[in-house]
Parts: C-alpha cells; sequence; structure tokens
C-alpha cells in the first residue's frame, strides 16, 4: 500500500515535470526588412497569424520585428530564425552576406542574376524573370497572339485552396492578395511549417531543411521546394485583361506537373 | 442474472441492428450541379436525383440507417433525407461552410467548418450544437473510431490530424503530417488509423494508442494527390482516391505498399464500399460519374454517368 502511493506520487511527479516542459512556449522571432505599408508585410502578417494558429498546438509563438531596408549590424539577426526581405537587388546580396547562415526571403526582387548568383541563405520566394517570360511563352505557344502576363498569385483564384486564403487574407486585410503579399504569407508559413517539422528553430537548421527537404503547400495544387539556385519552384498564373486565363506549366505544351519547365537556371552567376 | 440476461439479448440484437438492410442505394452528391444521384444498388443506374441544397458535399448515414445527411456547404446547413421515400425530413444550421462530416455511433454528426478552422458537433434530432472544438485552418477529413472514443479531425492548412477525445470534446493530440491531410479512417478496433496528404501524396499509418506515425508510402506517381481512403471489409487492403492520378490506388494494409491501380475517371475524389467487401465507388469528379470497381479483380464494372463534379458518396446497404 505505501510503496503504491509512494510509486503513484513519483509517477505524478514525473507527469507534472513532462507537462512543465510540454507547455513551455517557444518563442520564434522573425525579421521584415522594408515597410510596414508593404503588401508583403500585410502577407507576412496574415502568415504570422496562421503560423499562431498551428503554434497553439506546439506551444510555438511567433513574432515579427520590422526594420527599414539597409545592411544592419550583425546583433539584428541574433535569435531571429528567418529574414523577410522587401528591399530591391541591389541591397539583397549585402543583406545576406551581413546574415550568414539565416534564411533571407526574397520577397520582391526578380532579377535573373540574383538566382544564378547561388547564394546560400537567400530563398527567392518571388518567381524570376525568366520563370515569368517562359510562363508567358508557354501560353503563347497554345493560344498564338495571346496578350497574357503571368503572375504568382491573383485575388480571384479560386481552386485548389486559393479560395480560401483569398477569402481569409481578405477578410483580415481588406485587401487582394497579389504577389507580394502571396510571398509574405509563404515565406512565413514554410518557415513555421519548418519549425514544427523539426521542432527547432535555429537559422542553420531551418534553412538545412528549406533547402533539402522543404515539401510546401503554397494553395496552388503543387508541392512547392526549393531549386539549388533558390528559386521557390511554383506554378504561375496567366491573366489576360485582368483575369485569370489559364496556369503554367501549361499543359499540352509543358508536363503539368514539371514546374522546372519554368526559368529554370544553373549557378553560372556564381562567384 | 436478470442483468446478465437483458446484456445478452441487448448483444444479441446489436449486430442485427447494425446490419439492418437499408435501400441499397447508393447516394453521391454532386457539387457543382447542386444535386444528389440515387443511384439503384442492383441496377446501378440513376433512378433519381434530389435537388435539395447549394453544393452539396459531404454525406452520411446515421447508425440505424433510417436518415441520409448531407451537407449543403453553401447554404450552411445539413438537410435530413428519408432514404426509403427520397423526402427532405428537416434542415438545420450547421456553422460555416459545412464540409466533410462523420457520424458517431451515438448519432451525433461531427462536422468540419472549413472556413472557421473549428469542428462541430450537432444531434441532428433536434439541429443543437453540442460543442464547438478548435482545431487548425481548413478543416476537412473527419474520421471516427468505431467505438466511438476518438475522432480525428485533419487540418489541410495547418498539416495536422487532432485527435478530439469523446465525450470530453477536447484535443488529446496533434499529430504532424504532410502537406494538406484530406481524409483517414480507423480500424474497427481502433487502435490504428490511416491518412493521407493531398500535397505531399503520401499515405500514413497512424499507431492510434500512441498518437505515432508508423509508416508512410509516397505514391510515386507524380499526379496522385490521395484523397478519400477506405478499408476493405478484412481490414487487409487500403484503397486511396488518387484525385489527378485518375485511379483509385490499392495498398497492403499492413506494409502500405502498393498492390494495384485500378483507372477510374478523372480527378477521383470520394469513396465508399459495399458492406460485404465486394464493391468499391468512386467519385470522379472531372468525369461527372461514379465507377463500381469489383474488389475481387480491382477492375472497373460499372461507370455510371452523375450529375457534375461528384464530390461524397455513401451506401445504404
Amino acid at each position: 500500500m505505501r510503496v503504491n502511493i509512494k510509486i503513484s506520487l513519483a509517477i505524478l511527479m514525473l507527469w507534472s515535470a513532462l507537462q512543465g516542459v510540454a507547455f513551455a512556449t517557444t518563442e520564434i522571432r522573425l525579421l521584415y526588412i522594408g515597410s510596414e505599408d508593404d503588401t508583403a508585410y500585410m502577407g507576412a502578417r496574415q502568415g504570422l497569424s496562421e503560423a499562431n494558429l498551428q503554434g497553439q498546438f506546439l506551444d510555438q509563438k511567433y513574432v515579427v520585428d520590422v526594420r527599414a531596408p539597409g545592411v544592419l549590424p550583425a546583433e539584428a539577426f541574433s535569435g531571429v530564425a528567418a529574414i523577410l526581405a522587401t528591399v530591391n537587388a541591389d541591397l539583397l546580396p549585402a543583406l545576406a552576406a551581413s546574415a550568414t547562415g539565416v534564411p533571407v526571403f526574397n520577397l520582391q526582387a526578380q532579377e535573373d542574376s540574383l538566382r544564378t548568383a547561388c547564394i546560400a541563405n537567400v530563398l527567392h520566394v518571388i518567381p524570376s524573370e525568366a520563370m515569368l517570360q517562359d510562363a508567358v511563352a508557354q501560353w503563347q505557344k497554345a493560344n498564338p497572339g495571346a496578350q497574357v502576363t503571368a503572375s504568382a498569385w491573383h485575388g480571384d483564384f479560386m481552386k485548389y485552396a486559393g479560395r480560401d486564403l483569398n477569402k481569409r487574407f481578405r477578410a483580415a486585410s481588406g485587401q487582394a492578395m497579389n504577389d507580394a503579399s502571396w510571398a509574405g504569407w509563404a515565406a512565413v508559413k514554410m518557415t513555421s511549417d519548418t519549425v514544427a517539422r523539426l521542432n527547432d528553430a535555429s537559422p542553420a537548421a531551418v534553412l538545412k531543411f528549406l533547402r533539402q527537404q522543404l515539401k510546401f503547400d503554397g494553395q496552388k495544387g503543387a508541392e512547392m521546394s526549393f531549386r539549388d539556385s533558390g528559386q521557390l519552384r511554383q506554378p504561375l498564373l496567366l491573366i489576360e485583361k485582368g483575369k485569370i486565363a489559364g496556369e503554367a506549366p501549361v499543359r499540352g505544351v509543358a508536363d503539368a506537373d514539371d514546374l522546372d519547365s519554368l526559368g529554370n537556371s544553373d549557378c553560372s552567376g556564381q562567384k | 442474472m436478470t442483468r446478465n440476461l437483458i446484456y445478452g439479448l441487448a448483444l444479441m440484437a446489436l449486430p442485427a441492428l447494425s446490419q439492418a438492410t437499408g435501400t441499397g442505394r447508393i447516394f453521391v452528391t454532386n457539387e457543382g450541379s447542386d444535386s444528389v444521384s440515387v443511384i439503384n444498388g442492383k441496377t446501378l443506374e440513376v433512378e433519381q436525383t434530389l435537388t435539395i441544397g447549394k453544393r452539396p458535399r459531404g454525406i452520411g448515414l446515421s447508425p440505424d440507417g433510417r436518415e441520409l445527411y448531407v451537407a449543403a456547404s453553401e447554404d450552411n446547413a445539413i438537410v435530413v433525407v428519408d432514404p426509403g421515400s427520397l423526402k427532405v425530413l428537416r434542415t438545420f444550421p450547421a456553422g460555416s461552410d459545412p464540409e466533410t462530416f462523420a457520424v458517431h455511433p451515438n448519432g451525433h454528426i461531427y462536422i468540419s467548418n472549413e472556413d472557421d478552422a473549428k469542428a462541430t458537433v450537432f444531434d441532428p434530432a433536434n439541429g443543437n450544437q453540442i460543442a464547438e472544438i478548435p482545431v487548425g485552418l481548413e478543416p476537412e477529413g473527419v474520421a471516427i473510431s468505431p467505438d466511438g472514443s476518438r475522432v480525428i479531425v485533419t487540418s489541410e492548412s495547418t498539416n495536422m490530424l487532432h485527435v478530439i477525445r469523446v465525450p470530453e470534446h477536447d484535443i488529446v493530440a496533434n499529430i504532424l503530417v504532410g502537406a494538406r491531410p484530406r481524409a483517414a479512417v480507423f480500424t474497427r478496433d481502433g487502435t490504428i488509423a490511416y491518412a493521407t496528404s493531398e500535397i505531399s501524396g503520401e499515405v500514413k499509418k497512424v499507431d492510434m494508442r500512441a498518437n505515432k506515425i508508423i509508416a508512410v508510402e509516397k505514391i510515386a506517381d507524380e499526379k496522385a494527390k490521395p484523397k478519400d481512403v477506405m478499408l476493405s471489409a478484412d481490414e487487409k487492403t487500403l484503397y486511396v482516391a488518387g484525385g489527378r492520378s485518375d485511379a483509385v490506388i490499392v495498398l497492403d494494409a499492413a506494409t502500405l505498399k502498393i498492390k494495384a491501380t485500378i483507372p477510374v475517371g478523372k480527378r477521383v475524389w470520394g469513396l465508399a464500399r459495399s458492406r460485404d467487401g465486394s464493391r468499391i465507388f468512386s467519385t470522379d469528379g472531372a468525369s461527372n460519374s461514379v465507377s463500381a470497381i469489383d474488389t475481387g479483380r480491382n477492375e472497373v464494372i460499372k461507370t455510371i454517368p452523375v450529375g457534375e463534379l461528384p464530390w461524397g458518396i455513401v451506401i445504404d446497404d
């Protein structure tokens, strides 16, 4: 009897201790470089709210700090799991160099030269110029004479779970989601997905997982991952007179699942 | 003594109840044409088409088979239909955008409310909401253990299986799975669940006592976007709706290795199994048809034209 009580108490104490560990909330810090007025920032806020919804189940809490574009001192990156950058192509390499080992998501710059440079810690969520051009070329091959532009996202996109994401972004921000806000949302969401799976928010581990193991659902119906160049593989939308005309890879011209038919590049520009 | 006798009698009555022969009809929700197709189970022909609500998706039967429930997503309601007379008995509000649901052995309906990141529990007898459980984003699949003690709700944009305890209605585990988890199914003893992930193209086997994933199979066909999942009557075989692979994928339930691929119509989505296990039916969304599969030969024996974008399917047998 006495022994049983002792064992019960020990189990109870052990259980309480385990609960204590399990329920300690981990704070995960993200750094947004740009302006709070950016549409990409609105997207990042949406991603943050979704990351925190998941975080409730995992005892993780995400916060985002905002800094104006510029090269920041190393201490600015201390304790930061990932950086979200709405900066131009001139600044991005210098920013990445100052934050070695920390994932830097490019939410704005479309220049191909940034992809061929293959910067180890830069992850381009926004499509490159070459991807957009290939999407348009594929569409024109199937539909000669069509005047279309290519886009990462559109506020009217309904297919797959596009409807759901557009609906909740519009409800939260009062705006239609566009390429930049999609990129901001996606960057936060893939970071939280990674941290959840790793149960580790150290930038090195997050960067390695993002580059090598990511299977991201960007709500465009395809599994997304990063190319060696750091560019996110993703389907694109073709827009004609403000309306969605189709998706790329364009069926009949390319295999719909061959995301590398859109602007793939090598690391020839690597220094 | 008397109590034991009554208990014994009750036990004897149970199988009789659960095997009560229904109308034999197969009911299919057509998301695109706002209709429900009623298929004669013997002739495999559509005998009637019901217009009972907007964007019908989830569909299920009461434990006694006397009521058919249809989630009319755009009407934010559950429509209750008599599977015999095909008359609408009543309709009750079921939260925002009810999509998929499962019926508990006690008769309650567990619904995923896609727009609201929650699962809700309703008593279909009076339409009362019994519980509301916050879950992840875009809740989709709902599965209930045969003993009624556990409910799995999948959240497509949070990538989790939320394991809910009944009757407490609290979450006891959140199991991270591959991207866009869609559907889940329990074994009869409730110890194992199988779940599909649409975007990562995976089928997972979960130990429900430990709430741990014990096996994963990535479907090799890149076009496969696994959706509904169903066990064979002997629980040795698993059937998975392959989405854009236009096939029902047959896996060994023990090892998750693929045993066969059965070509069906386009964008195969929902699955139902006959009680005796001899037939599997799939809704082929982009072909506007239902495929009837002979499970002995793993072949389609009939393609049944239905409404537009067939989604859910249930058999009243």
